[in-house]
């Protein structure tokens, strides 16, 4: 009850702003005309597919499909790099600023570079979605390796590992935690750089999508939109906890 | 379970004149940079250990027994001098020389079992075996029925337990342990206390055991050091006249161990 009670609060709002006709309804959409354009998401209506030309379901799993190859990406090279930023020094007295220095960027202050180099298809999109994820792999991998309490480390030294076994046995699963962190922190990243991704040659995704009803003002696909890509962002991140709590049981207690 | 702790009857009982060095410090001081400039860590130090010999280390804080015990382990290279076990200068850890620490430093990704097991992991003993080896050293130290148990699941003293288990399952010649009970209430303390005098009555392993507890290291030790700190020496070294098999709780309230316990008590209120 208390859980659905935020949602039953915003639907009465949204109804009585739209029935009192406080805004045109071009600024804020009837509600029946968001659950109208939903259901002709997934439907063949007035000879049109879907909404510009495909199925709802196709531009959430074009937009999916783009985060997770993006992200898994970054899982790959920012653990790598994160790894030899925490054991090589001199590498990341070098490297480390310039993470920061990406990290600290908006997505789409390089995404005419990207465009540039590979392109306005999915290629320069999946650029953009990995830059924005790999910088907090990489970060977290780095804080949860130089985390590692030194004991830990000569614990197992001590009980006879050489340097490759103290990596596979303590320094992997001891830094499962923070890349779980890492993890849910790129997938935000990629949530919120999607539409920026998608904002050229975009259809299908529903971050071009979103982009795409500012032509025709058409406000209740963009609501839909938002409401989509908010429920799916909510319910990828707690499949991730799942994991998380599959994987690192441990977590917060050792 | 007499497979996987070597008894070493053979040998002359411990700590007796002729038994041989298993652990001998060469002119070792340790030296190391802090903001303040060099700091002493442990002045020239020259110690022998006899094999079956336990052992008690104890001194102020600051007083270099942690750092005396890392050298022996291989965690710390001396700035001078040499530390031997068994005639080899140490260079680094080994599985021979089993550590106890104060924390258990178990780790949650595993099984209590498979902690237990991971230094026969590291050499390549199959899975059945070090399987059997893991569960008669938790029998061991009673803890059979948490094999399966995470070790967060386990109260301090059962990790602590647990950590001892995994030091033995490598079957060490030298076992180092750094306050292994120091974080345990007094009753725990004192359980622990009686658990490792028996595993050590049956395998009679060569010990360097650090405390604060000056009962505790009279109680345990058939040879008490003390301490004394900047630079850190060795102040006292005696060795306590109870036999091994004497060592029972009844023992702590008899004179004479009141009379020994007070005798090092003064030594340390003197450094």
């Amino acid at each position: 009850m208390v859980r659905v009670l935020p949602l039953i609060v915003l639907l009465s709002a949204w109804w009585l702003v739209v029935r009192l006709k406080v805004w045109p309804e071009v600024f804020v959409p009837d509600p029946r005309d968001v659950w109208t354009s939903l259901l002709d998401s997934e439907r063949t209506h007035d000879g049109q597919i879907g909404l510009s030309g495909y199925y709802l379901h196709e531009h959430l799993w074009a937009s999916l499909r783009r985060i997770l190859v993006g992200v898994s990406l970054a899982i790959v090279f920012g653990t790598a790099l994160g790894l030899a930023l925490a054991t090589i020094r001199p590498l990341r007295l070098v490297v480390e600023p310039y993470v920061n220095f990406i990290r600290s960027l908006p997505p789409l202050a390089y995404f005419s570079l990207l465009i540039i180099w590979f392109g306005i298809e999915d290629q320069s999109k999946i650029w953009l979605l990995f830059l924005a994820a790999f910088p907090p792999v990489a970060l977290s991998v780095l804080s949860g390796v130089r985390g590692i309490r030194q004991e830990r480390i000569d614990a197992i030294r001590s009980l006879g590992a050489n340097r490759l076994q103290v990596v596979r046995h303590v320094v992997l699963p001891a830094t499962l935690p923070e890349l779980f962190t890492g993890v849910r922190l790129a997938i935000g990243f990629a949530w919120t750089t999607i539409v920026a991704a998608e904002t050229i040659d975009g259809i299908p995704g529903i971050g071009g999508l979103a982009w795409s009803t500012k032509k025709f003002q058409q406000t209740d696909v963009a609501v839909l939109c938002i409401i989509v890509i908010g429920l799916s962002a909510i319910a990828l991140d707690q499949l991730v906890k799942w994991l998380e709590r599959t994987v690192v049981p441990w977590r917060g207690k050792a | 379970m007499e497979g996987a702790l070597r008894v070493e009857s053979a040998r002359s009982p411990a700590g007796s004149p002729g038994a041989p060095s298993r652990v001998t410090l060469q002119a070792v001081a340790h030296r190391y940079l802090a903001r303040q400039g060099e700091v002493a860590a442990l002045g020239r130090t020259d110690l022998q250990v006899n094999t079956g010999e336990f052992v008690t280390l104890v001194g102020p804080s600051g007083c270099g027994k942690s750092t005396l015990l890392n050298l022996i382990a291989g965690f710390l290279v001396p700035t001078e001098g040499e530390v031997l076990v068994d005639g080899e200068v140490v260079t680094g850890p080994s599985p021979d020389r089993g550590v106890v620490f104060q924390q258990a430093n178990l780790y949650p990704w595993m099984s209590v079992r498979d902690n237990v097991a991971l230094g026969p992991r590291l050499r390549g003993v199959g899975k059945a075996e070090r399987r059997t080896a893991a569960d008669e050293l938790l029998a061991l130290v009673g803890l059979e029925e948490f094999g399966n148990a995470r070790p967060y699941e386990l109260s301090g003293g059962m990790q602590q337990r647990c950590q001892i288990a995994r030091v033995l399952a490598n079957d060490p010649d030298v076992l180092l342990l750094d306050e292994p009970f120091g974080a345990l209430d007094a009753i725990t303390r004192e359980h622990l206390q009686m658990q490792l005098h028996r595993i050590w009555l049956r395998s009679r392993k060569t010990a360097v055991f650090i405390t604060h507890s000056v009962e505790e290291a009279v109680f345990l030790g058939t040879r008490v050091i003390v301490m004394g700190a900047r630079p850190g020496r060795i102040v006292f070294d005696e060795r306590p006249p109870f036999r091994p098999e004497a060592r029972t709780p009844e023992l702590r309230a008899t004179p004479a161990f009141v009379a020994w316990r007070e005798r090092v008590s003064a030594v340390l209120r003197g450094t």
